[in-house]
């Protein structure tokens, strides 16, 4: 008797579990077709109210940025809540993805019809990817609607980085950043060898080089690690030419021509010379025979390397945390512009109740600076503080830290870390006078590869890089008949359809611009 | 109808077994058969606003990747390969030692010997990533420092693809020995003592011991756990070959498998959909397998059959 | 209780020769193995206390080159949440075998009875999860969205808590249960509970505490679980509260890049040791404690009588 009923128990609850399991299909499906009958409800609720903003109803807003938790975020928490509550009747929860998770989490975000209204978003976080597969809700009317000081902020070619497939996916940084590969090196031990000249030619790296060799054997010269070279990437920036996308180092065109033509890395003809030269460097021993499985990511920083190739921001931090090495940086980047926009970038979720408040939350970040230093400063004399020349400090670096919310960043509001080189400043000042709109590089900076077609051959490509790329670039393998490995196998993995198809992206493109 | 009539008899006559095995079964049904349908991603061109059943189909073109080139048919064979070295080195290291440490009469020896083996164990294989890069870098690693020291010349060890089978699998043995063993060791306790007394009072030698007594009573248990490694011989500890060969493509035709290779396709580009087509390819071929060997087991020994 | 009927050799008997060279063979070999466990291990413990840039520049000794507590500092820096971390694991941990071995040892059981017509299909059945899984993505929505696991420590237990190679061991320590003995017991008209429960269980005791053992293990090292499935800090067990300090010290770097801010040195190196320590410690204590039952084990004679 017992025993039936258990069995009855179990049969029903199968059943049940059957039947959650027929409407768990049945929910994604209706969920998804919720999701954009809402932002549509929601655009025209927009247009009915004209913008006017309707903040009667205190709303909560959720927000995920990548990083982990600060110990005393409670406290700014509080304070930009106040804020908030004052200024626009919400109040924000933000969520942490930490650096532990971000890889495995931040896609699954999107896919677990968690509501959320917020979240950071980046080129490395596969932003276009994830706009193309509808993670996203369209931004079209939401932001100049709701947003329009932040709207009339926005440059063309941040606008048209945030477009995909014909919609606007994200709201970009303010706070424009550069491609400027170069060399960041000791200073004190370039004034030792005599090198007074900013180190930014590969001679004058070779120099250095065989300097450190024969005085500091103990060090490496050039700091390479586990995450693989970036030389060839230096390489063809000096000579002018630009990778097409920044997952595809392999393939490059010359945004100074006339109608550019892409191509692939071993149909450069000075890449001969260059992997020769990477092989003599490789042989002086000017990094370690074993760099790819080295993890240690932080040996310029510490003393253990002399030059390492990056971008300046790096540079910026050494020059902190070590000004008594004096560290230099040589921009080795023949012509400069800006990253794209979508570097840092700001996105709503399918699943969001609240895209109006959020976009007016995000329009009051990126333009008023009491909001912008309570969320990414927190609170003053306690969390950090600032120096006459307005520049920050945080406080106590084991409670507090700089928020995670790198897209809410603008150049108007944004606060350099007091000890940063005022050459940082005037060098940028430079290079914005540098950059002209539309013209050389800039006007491919807008432009984003769409994979869909061929990611097959990405993913081929992909490997082959780091297969036979990286050890050639490393002087690992013979610089002539490693090429030849190199371009066989990259063409065996399909190259020729993905030339194919960015030359077409990237015509298409420069028709588009007229 | 025929079956349900089985079903029927069967439930009457052990409806008590039925109900022991209950709680397992619906717990498996619930937390592995139903996300199961995730499968069908493999054939799907993921969208996030659609989700797993409204995603368009996209036919086979997520195991593209996997074949393009040539690389599925080494990437398979290396896998199979290393996972049959792994198999055969660790399960007979364990079984060795496990004999070793039931034979050996000081127990002190024999506690501290058996707790020391297992920590190996405890080590991640980020840490033992670490130590084989110290150990086998050539500016500055230990094994250069003793070559260098006996006035020989230094070895690029991450310039010799070949030898390093020869270390994953020395490392796979190091780590798992100790926790196979324990299954060993458990497996011969078990056996009747007066099994033994009765062996050595009829004047059996000790290696007549082992040969009739221990290495029979450990049969099964080799004979499942050989079974059980078999019928995951298409996956590959990732974790193991990401941090002991790390991004050094000279040592990749000699040390990718399915997981690392799938893990570096995609590292720029990831697709949740070509994620799924690399684990089904896996699952497959894993089941056809172990279905045969599964069949030709019970043909010999219906005890020794998983299934 | 069997204290004195452990496998020993009988020592009544002269060792022959051939014994001699065997037990030769035996202690070297053994003791070679226990020496390629043990330095790695002093290495580990070495390095977790040894200053980073040390290690930078002159890697790993059995010696700590210049001593440095920088590693614990910052494991230790807020000591709460390492005990409370502790303390989730200790849970998790206790629940999870406790349940585990239960389900374990009665499907064992059930699968390797001869006349349950169904047993090899049963087996079948959860074998075939080894084979088949949703992948993460599905599995991860389906037990948020259905099984709202989220933030819940079931999400902690539940994945791990019915394995099937366990199942299977455990199978092989079921089979070498006399099936006499289950049958002089039903015509003595024990239930099969019954049997289950007062014969069945007492004689898988090594069964048990190797699965035990294992289960336990795999609680203790699981962070990916809580990975996905944890959002609350106080939560999280040991593992992951570790993984997260050793990420959240490296990612400072990155973020440094990120946002033109600098940060200080962090011992990376040192840190994964540290971390390896003080996951690695308690284990290696109560080792001890639970293995008598490996090294005794409970033979079937003594329980008969």
């Amino acid at each position: 008797m017992s025993m039936r009923k258990k069995i009855l128990a179990t049969l029903l609850a199968m059943t049940m579990a059957i039947g959650m399991l027929a409407g768990c299909g049945g929910g994604s499906s209706s969920g998804s077709s919720d999701a954009p009958a809402s932002s549509d409800s929601g655009s025209a609720d927009a247009g009915s109210t004209d913008g006017a903003a309707d903040t009667s109803k205190e709303v909560n807003l959720v927000m995920y940025v990548i990083s982990d938790r600060p110990a005393g975020q409670d406290v700014v928490d509080e304070n930009l809540n106040k804020l908030l509550k004052e200024k626009l009747n919400c109040t924000l929860t933000i969520n942490w993805i930490g650096w532990a998770e971000y890889a495995n989490k931040y896609p699954l975000l999107f896919s677990s019809g968690e509501e959320f209204d917020i979240a950071y978003c980046a080129t490395w976080l596969n932003f276009a990817n994830l706009a193309r597969r509808g993670a996203f809700k369209s931004l079209d009317e939401l932001l100049p609607t709701y947003a329009p000081d932040n709207y009339a902020l926005q440059s063309q070619t941040a606008l048209q980085q945030a477009t995909i497939d014909g919609h606007i996916y994200a709201v970009p940084t303010l706070l424009p950043t550069y491609i400027t590969y170069g060399s960041i090196y000791r200073g004190d031990l370039a004034k030792e060898a005599g090198m007074t000249d900013t180190i930014d030619t590969w001679e004058e790296v070779e120099q250095f080089g065989d300097w450190i060799k024969a005085n500091h054997p103990e060090m490496e010269v050039i700091d390479e690690y586990s995450s693989g070279p970036e030389l060839s990437l230096v390489w063809e920036r000096m000579a002018g030419n630009y990778e097409i996308d920044s997952g595809n180092r392999y393939i490059f065109y010359d945004p100074s021509e006339e109608e550019p033509k892409v191509f692939a890395i071993y149909d450069d003809p000075t890449i001969g010379d260059f992997y020769e030269m990477c092989y003599r460097f490789g042989e002086k021993g000017f990094w370690s025979k074993s760099a790819l499985s080295d993890t240690d990511s932080s040996k310029t920083q510490n003393g253990k390397a002399a030059i390492r190739f990056h971008n300046v921001d790096t540079w910026s931090g050494y020059t902190v945390l070590h000004p008594e090495w004096d560290f230099q940086y040589g921009v080795m980047t023949s012509e400069i512009a800006h990253l794209p926009y979508t570097q840092d970038c700001m996105v709503i979720s399918n699943t969001s109740k609240n895209p109006e408040r959020a976009m007016m939350f995000w329009n009051l970040l990126t333009t008023d600076q009491e909001v912008y230093d309570a969320l990414y400063y927190g609170v003053l004399g306690t969390t950090y503080e600032l120096n006459e020349e307005g520049q920050f400090t945080i406080l106590d670096t084991d409670l507090y830290s700089t928020s995670a919310m790198w897209a809410a960043r603008t150049f108007d509001l944004n606060r350099n870390q007091a000890g940063v080189p005022e050459s940082y400043d005037t060098m940028r000042a430079e290079w914005e006078e540098q950059i002209q709109d539309g013209v050389g590089i800039e006007k491919y900076t807008g432009f984003v590869l769409d994979t869909t077609n061929i990611t097959t051959e990405i993913a081929n490509c992909q490997n082959v890089r780091q297969q036979y790329g990286w050890p050639l670039e490393l002087g690992y393998t013979d610089p002539v008949a490693g090429l030849e490995e190199y371009k066989q196998k990259l063409q065996e993995a399909g190259i020729e359809k993905v030339l194919e198809e960015c030359q077409k992206q990237l015509d298409a493109y420069r028709t588009s611009l007229g | 109808m025929k079956f349900f009539k089985g079903f029927a008899e069967e439930f009457k006559r052990n409806r008590a077994l039925f109900a022991m095995a209950a709680p397992a079964f619906i717990l498996v049904l619930v937390m592995q058969y139903f996300p199961m349908t995730g499968l069908v991603l493999a054939f799907k061109n993921y969208r996030y606003d659609m989700g797993v059943f409204g995603s368009p189909w996209n036919g086979l073109a997520n195991f593209r990747y996997l074949f393009a080139s040539g690389t599925g048919w080494l990437i398979t064979r290396n896998t199979i390969l290393y996972n049959l070295l792994n198999l055969i080195t660790s399960q007979l290291l364990a079984v060795l030692i496990a004999i070793f440490i039931t034979e050996i009469n000081n127990m002190i020896f024999k506690k501290v010997t058996q707790s020391i083996i297992l920590l190996p164990y405890f080590i991640s294989w980020v840490v033992v990533g670490v130590f084989v890069y110290n150990l086998f870098n050539f500016e500055t690693g230990m094994m250069n420092g003793v070559l260098k020291a006996m006035g020989m010349d230094p070895v690029n060890m991450y310039g010799i693809p070949g030898a390093w089978p020869v270390i994953i699998c020395l490392f796979n043995a190091w780590k798992w020995t100790g926790y196979n063993s324990v299954i060993y060791i458990a497996a011969i306790t078990g056996v009747d003592g007066e099994i033994y007394e009765a062996a050595s009072i009829d004047g059996a030698t000790i290696f007549q011991r082992i040969l009739y007594i221990t290495l029979p009573s450990i049969r099964p248990t080799l004979v499942t756990m050989i079974l059980l490694q078999v019928g995951r011989i298409l996956r590959g500890d990732f974790e193991m070959f990401y941090q002991i060969v790390g991004n050094n493509g000279q040592l990749f035709n000699a040390t990718d498998v399915i997981d690392t290779y799938v893990f570096r396709s995609l590292i720029t580009n990831p697709d949740i959909g070509m994620t799924a087509a690399a684990t089904f390819y896996q699952s497959v071929l894993c089941f056809v397998i172990i279905m045969v060997v599964n069949a030709v087991v019970k043909r010999i020994d219906e005890d020794y059959a998983l299934f | 209780m069997a204290k004195e009927k452990e496998i020993v050799a009988p020592r009544k008997i002269k060792l022959s020769t051939s014994s001699k060279v065997f037990y030769v063979i035996c202690y070297t070999i053994v003791t070679l193995m226990t020496i390629v466990c043990l330095v790695p291990f002093i290495l580990l413990v070495s390095g977790s206390f040894t200053a980073e840039n040390w290690i930078r520049f002159h890697g790993y000794g059995l010696i700590p080159g210049e001593f440095s507590l920088e590693a614990y500092k910052i494991i230790f820096k807020t000591p709460e949440r390492i005990i409370r971390a502790y303390g989730v694991s200790i849970m998790i941990t206790l629940i999870g075998v406790a349940i585990g071995l239960l389900l374990t040892a009665l499907t064992a059981y059930v699968i390797s009875r001869k006349d349950f017509k169904y047993r090899n299909a049963l087996s079948f059945f959860f074998y075939f999860t080894t084979l088949f899984n949703g992948g993460m993505v599905s599995t991860y929505i389906y037990y948020i969205q259905y099984l709202h696991l989220k933030d819940s420590y079931l999400a902690l237990i539940l994945p791990m808590v019915f394995n099937v190679f366990y199942l299977l061991i455990m199978r092989t320590f079921v089979n070498n249960i006399p099936v006499a003995l289950i049958e002089s017991a039903k015509l003595d008209g024990a239930g099969e509970w019954r049997i289950f429960f007062t014969i069945i269980l007492p004689l898988l005791q090594s069964g048990l505490a190797t699965i035990g053992l294992f289960l336990a293990l795999g609680y203790w090292n699981d962070w990916y679980n809580a990975m996905l499935y944890m959002n609350t800090e106080a939560k999280y067990p040991l593992q992951y509260m570790l993984y997260s300090i050793q990420q959240q010290a490296q990612a400072l770097a990155r973020i440094a890049s990120q946002a033109g801010i600098s940060v200080q040195d962090l011992p990376s190196s040192s840190l994964k040791m540290a971390m390896a320590v003080v996951a690695t410690g308690p284990i290696v204590i109560l080792y001890p404690f639970v293995q008598k039952y490996f090294v005794a084990g409970i033979t079937i004679g003594s329980v008969k009588g």
